[in-house]
């Protein structure tokens, strides 16, 4: 069983090398930065990585995008904090076990053998985090796509220059069509999207995923 | 309440939940016609409604899940089923549904299910809950557009991506011109655009084409 270890501090790295030596894994490669993670895991394909986020280049998810189908079997992901919407994206990203420096470097070596004998590890409180936020993320697909639904190929495409800054004048000059329409189509798209200014408009829009910012 | 096409099935859940303390089975129909009937004629409070993802037909078990959803916001709804793959679990999330339980999991474990549900937590119990991931993954996919497109389309789509006419595009899948002004409609239809540009720019955006930068 081969390893891949990624932390920024020197400390933290002895400190993950120690557990995986006691958990009988052995590190082929260690890195300070997203880049350098990215690059071992492609050069040694180890089956494990142990992931630290805080990373001086980018957050340690980019090593995951970075690597897509190519992620090692087994990825740990160990943080400064954990939310409901970060260990949700380590789950999505492939992510088997997620644990936070404060609590969970003590008993490292038990996580570690558990990750790679494929069981996935995070405390009971984090899990329920993470369930709230795929709800949260569930609920809000489901209303982005109704609302969607329900807008003409006109007032999507206001929708989208409203978020790009555009103004009203600006708008109108671009679509070839009166200042005046361009209202319409704005009050049209605040009811829809059930708000009463601009800026509401442009952050319920893109909560919803219907513009990006 | 549960709704489950199986008679046997349905008595044995009525059963379990009824010998679960601080649980009543309140109402149990076959059918999601019926369901909604009889949801309406609930004067309880927050309840939890148990829908078994094999309701055949046209009223199908996401049908109803929607339906209940839009009707009844107050309820609990939770997705039942053997062995469901993520993405139909995706799909039950997406049309409302509050959480999943397998019905291949213990007794105990299928009530505390049903005893955790109504939170703001996503409830998933059985195989499913090791693919949480995955049913995310799932969620986010469907929440694209693109993902409404017929896979017809979706091939129409991706060779005009390569900047073909509607004849070059017809020659090329062996159909007509007349079919491929048809589908171009559709799509531009469903995603909601006024011209093939603008469809492309939504396809690469959720990666279904991918468009050169360099024109």
């Amino acid at each position: 069983m081969r390893a891949v270890v990624v932390a920024a501090h020197r400390t933290v790295r002895g400190v993950i090398e120690l557990a995986c030596r006691e958990a009988g894994v052995t590190v082929v490669e260690r890195a300070e930065t997203a880049a350098a993670a990215t690059e071992a895991c492609r050069s040694s394909k180890p089956e494990l990585l142990v992931l630290d986020l805080e990373l001086p280049d980018a957050d340690g998810f980019r090593v995951l995008t970075d690597l897509g189908d190519g992620c090692p079997r087994s990825v740990l992901v160990l943080a400064d904090r954990a939310d409901g919407d970060l260990v949700l994206r380590a789950l999505r990203l492939g992510a088997r076990g997620y644990v936070t420096k404060a609590e969970g470097l003590r008993d490292l070596a038990a996580t570690i053998r558990r990750v790679v004998a494929g069981e996935r590890v995070m405390t009971p409180a984090h899990e329920k985090d993470a369930m709230g936020a795929l709800g949260r993320m569930a609920r809000r697909a489901r209303e982005g796509a109704d609302v969607e639904a329900g807008l003409t190929p006109r007032e999507r495409q206001v929708l989208e220059l409203l978020g790009g800054g555009f103004t009203i004048g600006q708008i109108a000059s671009r679509l070839g069509i009166s200042p005046r329409t361009v209202e319409t189509h704005v009050a049209k798209l605040y009811r829809k999207l059930g708000v009463r200014t601009r800026v509401q408009a442009i952050s319920r829009a893109a909560t919803l995923g219907l513009v990006d910012l | 309440m549960v709704v489950e096409p199986f008679a046997v099935v349905r008595a044995g859940l009525v059963r379990t939940i009824d010998a679960s303390p601080g649980l009543e089975a309140l109402a149990s129909v076959a059918s999601a016609d019926e369901a909604m009937v009889v949801v309406d004629r609930l004067r309880r409070g927050r309840s939890v409604i148990l829908v078994a993802m094999g309701l055949a037909g046209e009223q199908d078990a996401y049908w109803l899940i929607r339906a209940l959803r839009e009707r009844f916001p107050g309820h609990v709804i939770l997705g039942m089923g053997a062995n469901a793959d993520p993405n139909a679990i995706s799909r039950a999330l997406f049309t409302g549904a509050d959480g999943f339980v397998d019905k291949n999991v213990e007794v105990e474990e299928f009530v505390a299910a049903i005893q955790a549900s109504g939170g703001d937590e996503v409830v998933i119990v059985g195989p499913a809950a090791a693919s949480v991931g995955t049913i995310a993954e799932g969620i986010e996919r469907r929440r694209s557009p693109t993902f409404r497109l017929t896979r017809r389309e979706r091939e129409v789509l991706v060779v005009a991506s390569e900047g073909l006419t509607a004849r070059e595009i017809a020659d090329r899948l062996g159909v007509r011109e007349r079919t491929v002004t048809t589908h171009l409609a559709r799509i531009y239809g469903k995603l909601g655009v006024g011209n093939r540009l603008a469809a492309l720019r939504l396809a690469a955006r959720s990666g279904l084409v991918s468009i050169s930068q360099d024109e």
